[in-house]
């Protein structure tokens, strides 16, 4: 079995290297293929590299009158701030607690339905399936978090009125710290499973069919062929997903986040707040920028550092999945 | 085909051009308006110098966008109005008026968010020093420092106004005027809460009115066990973290708040007790009606005097009052007269709505102030001269005062035969209201004596005037830019723990008063409160010992 899976992500990099001098020809020959790219390179430089510089404001005491580069420099002072809020830890730690369990076991899901999805030979089903699990991707956080809050409700709630008509104890979910990651992993899921599942399923049709039906000519079962051919397949993609999700391990859903807790309800902020709806609510609250700019950093700072050193882990163990 | 290819290109270069501006409108455009602000704040200065008594250049049509807070209607009925005030507005100044709202989902956050922008279409802002981060913003320059010869020369009824009244030195920061104060204009906004005096009387309450906050307990358990479609207290939670333990402080305690230096939303976190005026205390930390406050709260959760799911509720409980499912709702006095009474009377006839207000039974009660209400230039104003003159009108000029306040007569309003403000047959405030929410500048030499307010409000604004104290703290400006940080952290604690004891969540409210406690200590308590302190003494220093005058 081949071990190189190429998913054409490589390609780019392998131009070969020529002297500065032909540079620009090497650039005028590809123009059709420099102009197609040209929306892309012009979207990251619009809202990646200019905004780069507002990164000063997390150093200063930002006031409006003086702007970004007007306003009075502080050092580390923001930075202090959230040190001495003592939160510092506990954000972190939810926040990646949070995305470690969306990326592993959401990744996991995600196979696993695309898998299911393979097996599935009824056309029509099959169709109407992934449409159904689709579906949730594109309901709104905010009306996800309506609908949480008329379910699961005290006194009005969907599910408190049917444990009191059968005789039960109504449960105090929205004081109760410690139900809530459980109820927003499964929102999460139940939002992100669907849509995430459809990158494994195209990979799965991408494998060489000739594989598979030699497989089945030689009598392997469904699960063998499952086992040693569509999952060993997967695996290139599967890291390069791994890899781009622990790059945005130190960034948390907010909308998700904020609606289904109601953002300012206390109760629930030692399993539910993190860095995002940290930064929103002490900026809209003190609207302090200075700090929220300062939290973006740090969150920002601590992801390249992870990416970085998953990047240079996965390329000890094998240098073909490693993303640079 | 030489044609075809014209076009093509012509096209290439439209569709260029137009991405070349999208893209430039990101960066350049603040620069180009900053200098254009920053050029016109240089005429201004040359204008008010050579022009003063002299022509007033309005050759040119400009929009001013005034900032006020509110749902903007859907009625049309301010379309209507601003119509026929734009033409007058136009005739005389050579100007027009449009408006922003902003909404009250998030009006904290969308206010602020708004003026830290730096939008340079807002010309007119609605501000105030105690509920919408007045002196905040100004030291953070969101508005525009306004000269005396400004003001003399653009808004000169205004200014003479103000002037009689002696009130530009409370607007003043670092010695530049920055508000233009809503002082000829009484209006009580001391909070409290409304209530029914029907079932008040049932409950067994003297007299059916209640004068002491405990007396509330009466009140709600009353209605936990005779009216089983009503919550007793049906508050939104959510928008209201601090729920009343500050309105508990007011009402046990001679404590007296500092406006503009707000930790966080607890606007009321800093202050002092009127017995020692000179000495800057928070009652959160150091006063022990905090436990009683806190206990309180937990017997009404436990009694079921709100929803169990409090804090994620965002209902609006004075809707809920009118429909009679909430027993009560929380605002202010002006509210109690000009809305509750009229609305409930109307909608549960005999309720007898009445008003507990905080600091009933130890007349902790202060006079209005000067700068509950403001108008401010935006700091990024592209016309400030030509603002000032359309202020100016509307706050004085009768015709354009009533257009903007109550709207075109006949349809939205009539003048009884005594010169009070009535409405036409068929209108309905929650349908036909104008809501152009002019509180900017309202003006009592103009306004109109409302015919459909509560008819006992003369009477309930001359006891509060004579019961009440002048507040002293009008133009006492704190230094908040030194202690910004160690605010955030302390606001950091308050928003973990407050709503929970706003709201009665803990199970032992005075062990979570004293966690609380140490964690305000350990974010800097001490080091803001010497901070403040010196300020105070400096305000001292320069003013005199603080006093609490009572009566008129």
């Amino acid at each position: 079995m081949k071990k190189k899976t190429s998913q054409g992500t490589n390609a780019a990099v392998a131009v070969p290297y020529k002297k500065r001098s032909s540079l620009f020809k090497s650039l005028w020959n590809s123009r059709t293929l420099m102009l197609m790219c040209l929306p892309a390179i012009i979207f990251f430089i619009v809202f990646n590299y200019c905004p780069l510089p507002g990164i000063w404001i997390a150093f200063t005491n930002y006031n409006f009158r003086g702007g970004i580069f007007g306003s009075p420099f502080c050092g580390l002072d923001n930075f202090e701030f959230l040190i001495n809020s003592g939160e510092l830890w506990l954000l972190t730690r939810n926040t990646i607690l949070y995305n470690l369990a969306f990326i592993v076991l959401g990744n996991i899901f995600q196979i696993v339905i695309a898998l299911m999805l393979n097996e599935i030979r009824n056309k029509w089903f099959k169709k109407v399936s992934q449409t159904v699990m689709f579906l949730p991707y594109f309901i709104s956080v905010v009306l996800i978090g309506a609908i949480a809050f008329n379910i699961l409700n005290y006194d009005t709630g969907a599910l408190n009125t049917l444990i009191r008509e059968t005789g039960g104890d109504p449960l105090q979910i929205y004081s109760q710290a410690g139900i809530w990651p459980f109820i927003i992993f499964f929102c999460n899921m139940w939002q992100q499973t669907g849509y995430g599942s459809v990158v494994y399923f195209a990979a799965i049709c991408g494998i060489d069919s000739s594989m598979v039906e030699a497989a089945e000519v030689d009598g392997a079962t469904s699960w063998q062929r499952i086992r040693h051919i569509i999952l060993p397949s997967l695996k290139g993609t599967f890291i390069i997903l791994l890899l781009f999700a622990l790059g945005g391990i130190m960034r948390g859903n907010f909308g998700l986040f904020w609606n289904l807790t109601g953002g300012v309800n206390s109760q629930l902020f030692e399993t539910t707040d993190i860095i995002e709806t940290f930064v929103y609510r002490t900026m809209t609250t003190q609207n302090n920028f200075s700090t929220s700019s300062a939290v973006g950093l740090y969150q920002s700072l601590f992801g390249f550092v992870l990416v970085m050193i998953s990047n240079w882990v996965v390329k000890r163990i094998d240098p073909d999945y490693a993303l640079f | 085909m030489r044609k075809t290819n014209t076009r093509k290109r012509a096209i290439a270069l439209v569709m260029a051009s137009m991405m070349a501006m999208s893209l430039a409108g990101c960066g350049g455009g603040n620069d180009d308006a900053n200098k254009g602000s920053s050029s016109n704040s240089g005429s201004t200065a040359t204008s008010t110098s050579t022009s003063t008594g002299g022509e007033i250049d309005t050759s040119s049509h400009e929009v001013i966008n005034m900032l006020v807070l509110g749902n903007r209607p859907t009625n049309g009925r301010l379309e209507a109005m601003l119509e026929q005030l734009n033409a007058i507005l136009n005739e005389k100044v050579n100007a027009e008026l449009e408006y922003t709202y902003v909404e009250w989902t998030d009006w904290q956050t969308q206010y602020n968010l708004q003026l830290l922008s730096g939008d340079t279409s807002l010309d007119l802002i609605c501000t105030a020093t105690d509920w919408l981060y007045g002196w905040e913003n100004v030291i953070k320059g969101a508005f525009m420092p306004l000269t005396e010869d400004m003001l003399q020369t653009y808004a000169p009824n205004t200014y003479a106004q103000v002037t009689e009244d002696d009130d530009w030195e409370i607007c003043k920061y670092d010695g530049d005027i920055y508000f233009i104060p809503e002082d000829n204009y009484i209006q009580y906004t001391n909070h409290g809460m409304f209530y029914r005096g029907d079932w008040a009387a049932e409950a067994g309450i003297p007299d059916g009115t209640i004068t002491e906050f405990e007396q509330l307990t009466t009140y709600f358990q009353w209605i936990k066990d005779n009216q089983p479609d009503c919550i007793p207290w049906d508050v939104p939670g959510k928008n209201n973290t601090a729920g009343i333990l500050g309105g508990y402080l007011t009402s046990k305690t001679d404590y007296t708040l500092f406006n503009g230096v707000g930790v966080g939303n607890y606007t009321d976190f800093w202050g002092v007790m009127q017995s020692d005026p000179g000495t800057v205390v928070s009652p959160y930390m150091e006063s022990d009606a905090l436990y009683d406050a806190a206990e309180l709260m937990k017997e009404w959760n436990d009694m079921g005097v709100w929803r169990e799911d409090v804090l994620n509720f965002d209902g609006d409980s004075r809707e809920e009052m009118y429909a009679g499912t909430s027993g009560a709702d929380q605002h202010h006095a002006q509210t109690y007269y000009s809305s509750i009474v009229p609305n409930m009377e109307a909608k549960q006839p005999g309720s007898d709505p009445k008003f507990y207000y905080w600091g009933m039974e130890n007349q902790n009660v202060a006079h209005p102030l000067k700068l509950h209400q403001a108008c401010a230039i935006s700091a990024n104003s592209q016309h400030p001269e030509r603002a000032l003159m359309v202020y100016d009108l509307l706050r004085t000029d009768e015709e354009c005062y009533r257009l903007l306040n109550y709207g075109i007569e006949g349809e939205d309003y009539v003048v009884t035969d005594d010169g009070k403000l009535a409405r036409p047959d068929g209108w309905d405030q929650s349908t036909d209201a104008l809501d152009s929410n002019f509180w900017l500048g309202r003006n009592d030499d103009l306004e109109l004596q409302d015919s459909t307010w509560w008819d006992g409000t003369q009477d309930f604004i001359a006891n509060l005037n004579s019961i009440g104290y002048d507040y002293p703290f009008e133009n006492f400006i704190i230094d908040t830019a030194s202690i910004e940080s160690k605010q955030a952290a302390l606001a950091n604690v308050l928003s973990k723990y407050i709503p929970q004891l706003a709201y009665g969540k803990f199970d032992d409210p005075r062990a979570a008063i004293d966690d609380m406690r140490e964690e305000l200590k350990a974010a800097g308590y001490d080091e803001v409160k010497a901070s403040i302190q010196e300020d105070l003494d400096a305000f001292v220093a320069e003013h005199g010992e603080v006093q609490f005058v009572r009566g008129e």
